[in-house]
């Protein structure tokens, strides 16, 4: 259970510890347990009353089951979600009965998909309503008229009260979740990705009108997505994510202005801007999100980093992957032989391609910061042994307010050091 | 015959394209009087909400809409076809009259009104598409490989023929091999051990053909990506493989509708990238169909935005940017929320698309406008240019009215 | 701003949930009727309905029990035409035509009380399955797995032929038989309604599991049950009829298998009529139902709801 309160400011309403939430992998006839997508794998964040938080990441990364263990859906594999609400923070996995109905009314969601997230077969009276009736706040006609306000408080009305979904567009379908989500006055909305379906034009409108709900009734949100415009509209403190870690964390404007990963440094240069005629400074990223099953050791960006170094967490999956990328080479490959993710004997179908393979990994056909991590690289007839300098995991480091997972100093990141270079 | 052949520059043309679609509530003017030129060598970037027509008109070049319950109403897609002769891959023969090309070189067609086997022709070989969700693009039964063998089998058999040195053969069943018409008792004749042997070639030089172009997109390792299905690719990969099946042939207009809204930012801007360096390297010309403004800004030369399904603003793309002339152009500029804008005060176009059955005859932005005057809710404003480059369909600044709404006074968008 | 609520042409002008919900119901009749094989579907199960209410009182009910054949000793193997023997008799005098009146009530009931039952307790099944997953889910499905895998008439024979000549057991064995398929549809609905976003929401909110089934899983799910219960409607006759030929049902009630079994012995001498008209209502009865359910899968499908 919970040991003594820790100290938790009175601005703080949510504190996310260490939450991670593994998938198993099952396989085979008995459904034995291979392996597990560690699809959030320890993350920590704090969410301050009337503020937003932007959880920013590409497919893959965590962010959407972030949201769902947040609200609630989805309990964590360990670590917990605790919430502040009635003095003391408790976990919301434990709790049950009347504390648990205080969180549910207290923490709500919009969704992405504005048309999978309201029943088909419901009138947007009864949707927008239900949280009113479960929770028995009013019956009748109290009830509706208080439907009616909270539909013309996000820009609908009495006449759109016995409809349906379907006859509505997508702008006005969200109205309607969010009509449904401030309808119990929570403290805390969780947003998927609320306008990601949307027009532009449409989007503005939305987005308008989440900040003036937020202003009114002091909102916090915890706002998802994908879109660094949006975000860095919409957030005051910003979360960046990578396959299930948090690779940088701090406000806003510090993080647009100086990112201090190379990750983050590469979104914000990926997004085109209106602002910049054409940026040929656009950096697209190489290679692909690795598989979240078998997420890479060290930092989980440096397969990709174009900064990486050789404390990065190189290992055989590197190499492997190499070989794979490499036309004329996977074929040679035989077998692999793991002593741990930083050592393995790769046995090759002949000498000549195991020399092949000594011989490229001396050259520049590995990047040099790979290289360079090598503590062991033999060749033994047809087997090549290799092993890297293990660094397990590249921790969070926190510098002042801005939180960090790289072993580069702000500096080194800003200048867009390769390497070597 | 009054000269309407094209410009030298010209390599597509459409004139007052109409596509209207019947449905239980009515006539839907999806793309009502659309006007266009796609140069040589030019990247055009079609730009517009939802609802535009910027799909319709992008699918009416090669007829991929469905009829009914759509009718083609009015208008003409006017195109450069430049087919070459397959029967001798462009060198001349008695089927093609000793020029190489089946069509007259430069001579032009109604891509709507020509026959069906001429688009079956023309769609793949000299216009080729790609789409929003490769996923749903590519044959999910088919490894890639297989795919991008039947393309390729498809256009440019007689290559293939050539480079698996086979290049005179008469046997008739490894023609027919090589252009995918195996009829039954040919599956036995190919048993035999020469006709064996041959087939093995060919299928050799397809897929040193498939890796080439697989390469050509920045595929790291074509040959492992042959026998892979398409579940099993990215978003990014999978969108690759459309591309290098889309420019198999060398198309000179290759139509993208979307291709990078499914995939991830990183992603999309080396998608871009290869598009961009593809289309310069081919000179193919792009029409880029998209609803992110700044995207097309990145690689288009010229930009043509759609409202309610008509095009009301068309120019170079630095034109567009430093100088948008309408109303909606400057709206959804405005609206991408962008650096320094307070929260809650993200410019909005107020009210929505209007419905594009039986449209009126005004304005189709008015009601939303924000410089709007009476003469817009009663006149529809024409295409006209401000430069040479530059038109706009809208009554601001327009000397030749009387009445015409002021401009936008300096604004600043 | 909002698209008006295009349900039909008939439009109740006062605004509220209930209004709403009529007009809904009024476009799906539309959309049924329009259909022409629909609207034959339609009549014919409405003569046969029909039919069956007013049996009393299109003929005399036969006493003690009207279920029973009449046997009018004098006036067997009658060809039709004769007044009051409108489609001839049977070997023991009964009249084809009261035959198929009351018929029509046996097949009414006999639809009823299978498809009902099995309705019921095949969506029960289905939904714990789908609900709770698991082992529980795959026990279930283990089981449906078993009945599927034999052949329905094959299996309602065996059933029948070991439970002993009745109608009663006929009922029995094609429920036991026919279940399986609701559980099969009502597990996969469940399953796939609940990746839905709005099954999420639900659960945002607070509301309660059992809730959380009958208002946002149950009434998405009831469209592939209700076309397959239509339909089976009509099959269950058909097989039912089948089961009577054979010789597993009574002998002497008015059902039309029964008639059937009982009049084809004597197709040989050209006496046609006794086994003719029972067959014939039996295919119309099948007929018909069928035609409404495809009809009914149609004007269900969501897609082709009006935008």
């Amino acid at each position: 259970m919970k040991d003594s309160q820790k100290n938790y400011s009175d601005d703080l309403i949510l504190s996310v510890e260490e939450v991670k939430k593994h998938y198993p992998i099952r396989e085979g006839a008995l459904q034995r347990i291979v392996g597990s997508v560690r699809a959030v794998d320890g993350v920590s964040l704090q969410l301050k009353r009337g503020k937003t938080l932007g959880i920013v990441g590409e497919s893959g990364c965590g962010k959407t089951t972030l949201g769902r263990l947040i609200s609630g859906l989805n309990d964590p594999t360990s670590g917990g979600v605790l919430y502040g609400g009635e003095e003391k923070f408790n976990r919301i996995d434990e709790l049950k009965n009347i504390p648990l109905r205080n969180f549910r009314r207290n923490c709500q969601m919009v969704f992405q998909d504005s048309f999978a997230s309201l029943n088909p077969r419901h009138l947007v009276a009864d949707i927008v309503g239900r949280p009113l009736k479960v929770y028995k706040e009013a019956t009748g006609a109290d009830l509706l008229n208080r439907v009616v306000t909270l539909l013309e408080q996000v820009g609908l009305g009495r006449e759109h009260l016995y409809r349906y979904p379907h006859q509505f567009s997508g702008g006005q379908r969200q109205r309607i979740s969010i009509a449904r989500a401030i309808a119990l006055n929570p403290e805390i909305i969780v947003l998927d990705e609320p306008t990601s379906a949307l027009d532009v034009s449409v989007q503005a409108q939305i987005l308008n009108l989440l900040s003036d709900i937020q202003k009114a009734r002091n909102l916090a949100y915890i706002f998802i997505t994908h879109d660094l415009n949006v975000v860095r509209h919409m957030a005051d403190d910003i979360v960046v994510m990578y396959l299930g870690k948090v690779v940088e964390a701090g406000s806003t404007e510090d993080i647009f202005e100086a990112p201090h990963h190379p990750y983050t440094k590469a979104l914000i240069s990926a997004k085109p801007d209106l602002d910049k005629a054409n940026s040929e400074n656009a950096i697209g990223l190489e290679g692909l999100i690795p598989d979240p099953a078998r997420p890479p050791q060290g930092c989980r960006f440096h397969t990709r980093c174009v900064m990486a170094t050789p404390d990065c967490g190189w290992e055989v999956d590197d190499v492997i992957r190499w070989l794979e990328d490499t036309p004329g080479m996977f074929e040679e490959l035989v077998g692999v032989e793991r002593k741990s993710e930083f050592s393995a004997v790769l046995t090759f179908s002949s000498e000549g391609a195991a020399a092949n393979l000594i011989a490229s990994a001396r050259s520049e056909k590995l990047p040099l910061a790979m290289r360079q991590s090598l503590i062991k690289l033999n060749l033994n007839n047809e087997k090549v042994e290799l092993a890297f300098k293990e660094v397990k995991e590249v921790a969070l480091k926190s510098l002042g307010h801005r939180q960090s997972a790289c072993v580069l100093s702000p500096e080194e990141v800003s200048k867009g050091a390769h390497y070597g270079n | 015959m009054p000269n309407n052949q094209f410009e030298n520059n010209v390599l597509a043309k459409v004139k007052d394209l109409k596509v209207h679609f019947n449905s239980k509530r009515g006539v839907v003017h999806a793309v009502d009087g659309v006007d266009f030129e796609i140069l040589n060598g030019e990247t055009l970037g079609l730009v517009g909400e939802t609802g535009c027509g910027k799909s319709v008109t992008g699918r009416s070049f090669l007829r991929l809409l469905p009829i009914p319950p759509g009718i083609i109403k009015d208008g003409a897609v006017n195109f450069k076809a430049n087919l070459v002769c397959t029967r001798c891959s462009g060198k001349g023969c008695s089927e093609c009259g000793k020029s190489g090309h089946k069509t007259e070189k430069g001579e032009q067609v109604d891509l709507l009104k020509i026959s069906d086997t001429r688009m079956r022709e023309i769609r793949g070989d000299r216009i080729a598409m790609i789409f929003q969700d490769p996923g749903k693009a590519l044959n999910p039964t088919l490894t890639v490989g297989a795919q991008m063998a039947e393309v390729f089998l498809q256009h440019r058999s007689l290559e293939i023929l050539d480079m698996a040195g086979l290049g005179q053969i008469k046997n008739k069943a490894i023609l027919r091999f090589a252009n995918q018409d195996v009829k039954v008792f040919d599956k036995i004749l190919l048993l035999l051990p020469k006709a064996r042997k041959q087939k093995l070639k060919v299928q050799e030089a397809v897929k040193i053909m498939v890796s080439k172009a697989l390469s050509e997109t920045q595929v790291p390792n074509p040959l492992k990506l042959l026998d892979r299905f398409p579940h099993e690719l990215s978003g990014g990969m999978r969108q690759r493989v459309m591309i290098a099946q889309a420019l198999a042939c060398n198309p000179d207009l290759l139509i993208a509708d979307e291709p990078t809204t499914a995939l991830d930012v990183t992603v999309e801007a080396r998608i871009l990238e290869l598009i961009r360096e593809l289309q310069l390297k081919r000179r193919t010309s792009v029409l880029y169909i998209s609803h992110d403004l700044s995207l097309v800004r990145r690689i288009c030369d010229r930009v043509a935005v759609m409202y309610a399904g008509r095009i009301v603003e068309i120019g170079k793309a630095e034109e567009i940017f430093a100088n948008p002339s309408h109303p909606y152009t400057r709206g959804l500029m405005a609206a991408v929320p962008s650096n320094g804008i307070p929260r809650g005060s993200l410019s909005a176009i107020k009210g929505t698309v209007p419905e594009l059955i039986d449209p009126p005859d005004s304005c189709r932005f008015s009601g939303r406008c924000p410089y709007e005057v009476n003469g817009c809710r009663v006149n529809d404003p024409k295409l006209r240019k401000i430069t040479e480059s530059h038109s706009v369909a809208c009554f601001i600044n327009d000397a030749s009215l009387s009445w015409c709404a002021p401009s936008f006074e300096g604004e600043r968008v | 701003m909002t698209n008006p609520p295009q349900s039909s042409n008939i439009t109740i002008t006062k605004d509220s949930a209930f209004s709403v919900k009529i007009n809904r119901f009024l476009a799906l009749l539309q959309r049924l009727l329009s259909n022409p094989t629909t609207v034959i579907g339609l009549i014919i199960i409405g003569l046969m309905l029909s039919m069956a209410i007013f049996a009393p009182w299109i003929t005399t009910a036969n006493i003690p029990d009207p279920y029973q054949m009449p046997r009018d000793w004098g006036a067997v193997r009658k060809p039709p035409g004769e007044m009051g023997y409108l489609l001839g008799t049977t070997n023991e005098g009964g009249d084809v035509f009261y035959g198929i009146v009351w018929g029509s009530r046996t097949s009414l009931q006999l639809s009823i009380y299978v498809v009902g039952s099995t309705m019921i307790i095949g969506t029960i099944i289905g939904s714990i399955a789908g609900l709770l997953g698991g082992w529980v889910d795959e026990v279930l499905m283990r089981i449906v797995d078993v009945f599927l895998s034999i052949p329905e008439l094959i299996f309602a024979l065996a059933i029948a032929a070991v439970l002993g000549p009745s109608f009663t057991n006929i009922i029995i064995a094609l429920s036991l038989v026919i279940w399986v398929k609701y559980a099969r549809i009502m597990r996969a609905q469940v399953l796939q309604i609940k990746q839905n976003d709005f099954v999420d929401a639900a659960r945002i909110v607070g509301d309660s599991k059992f809730n959380i089934y009958i208002k946002d899983i149950l009434p998405n799910a009831v469209t592939p049950v209700t076309v397959q219960a239509t339909l089976d409607m009509g099959n269950v006759v058909l097989i039912g009829a089948t089961l009577s030929f054979i010789g597993l049902s009574e002998a002497g009630i008015a059902e039309w298998g029964v008639l059937v079994s009982e009049g084809q012995a004597g197709i040989a001498s050209g006496r046609w009529w006794a086994s003719t008209f029972p067959g014939l209502m039996i295919f119309l009865w099948a007929l018909a139902f069928n035609l409404l359910g495809d009809g009914l899968r149609d004007a269900l499908d969501p897609r082709l709801e009006d935008r």
